[in-house]
């Protein structure tokens, strides 16, 4: 099972690439806001119809969950206003490096304290390692 | 005004990460599906109240966009999905990495190939290197997730 959660995290990538590529033009024909409640307002229909015959959770825990753990959806937004004011800016480049390197950094300090409920886990040398590679990929493909 | 949008997109990322984190924790109670839908119905209302006040788009466009375009809403709910069924048994770093990962070398293919419409860029030489240094990066998160697994058994 986590060789499978490895491939699902890959393909869960491709699928954003994907996703920004065919969202591209319509972006510039009818706005990025406005896209991007397409892709919410739509993704909400097709899940409402998967949860209905596949879902096998407990919808019902949103009244019982704590506050904090709802906010999900509202994060996504506030990430993508985000890219939308700063890329005029400083261009694409800039844009997705510095986000990449904010969501990895994030992800450690988030994962060795076990912050929003996720499982703590030190950091190690091996995690520094794959950041720092990570930040070398960076620069190789920005160059 | 540049260095502080740098910093403004530094904090992009983090509420990525912190998403990804939050998501973890809810699907535990409520259910991947569950959870997916929940993001995407409370992204929805939030994001039709901005467009309201700030939309200066055109929302009815969505009529005439060609399918290919607006076939990029799957896409959407793919990667929310997957990531939701990551988090909670990888972790938070292996599964941001490794979606990250997934990101870049499908980019990189799509740049190489011109597809979707964007420009052309070749898989040149620095472009290799860099995959060579992302399939490092994912040798390097595996091992290190899998001697915190041993640590906490032991």
């Amino acid at each position: 099972m986590r060789y499978f959660s490895y491939i699902f995290a890959l393909l869960a990538g491709a699928a954003l690439s994907f996703e920004s590529a065919l969202y591209g033009d319509l972006g510039k024909s009818i706005g990025e806001l406005e896209t991007t409640f397409y892709n919410f307002a739509v993704g909400s229909l097709i899940l409402g119809l998967i949860w209905l015959f596949f879902g096998k959770g407990k919808l019902s825990y949103t009244m019982e969950a704590p506050k904090w753990s709802l906010i999900g959806g509202i994060l996504g937004v506030v990430y993508l206003l985000s890219i939308v004011i700063s890329v005029p800016f400083v261009g694409v480049g800039i844009t997705m490096v510095a986000v990449i390197i904010g969501q990895i950094v994030m992800s450690m300090i988030i994962e060795h304290f076990g912050w929003l409920g996720s499982a703590a886990s030190r950091i190690n040398k091996e995690k520094v390692f794959a950041v720092l590679s990570m930040i070398i990929a960076l620069i190789l493909i920005n160059q | 005004m540049d260095i502080l949008m740098v910093l403004f997109t530094l904090f992009a990322g983090i509420t990525l990460s912190a998403q990804s984190a939050v998501n973890g924790t809810f699907s535990k109670g409520a259910g991947t599906i569950e959870t997916a839908l929940l993001t995407f119905l409370t992204g929805s209302i939030f994001l039709f109240i901005i467009i309201l006040f700030f939309g200066e788009g055109d929302l009815s466009g969505i009529m005439n966009a060609p399918n290919w375009q607006l076939s990029g809403v799957f896409m959407g709910v793919f990667y929310l999905s997957f990531t939701i069924v990551a988090i909670p048994r990888i972790g938070v770093i292996a599964t941001n990495l490794t979606t990250i990962v997934g990101q870049l070398v499908i980019g990189l293919i799509i740049d190489h190939f011109g597809w979707f419409g964007g420009i052309q860029i070749d898989l040149d030489g620095p472009r290799v290197l860099a995959l060579a240094f992302m399939a490092l990066a994912l040798y390097f998160i595996y091992k290190g997730n899998k001697k915190t697994q041993t640590e906490a058994v032991s």
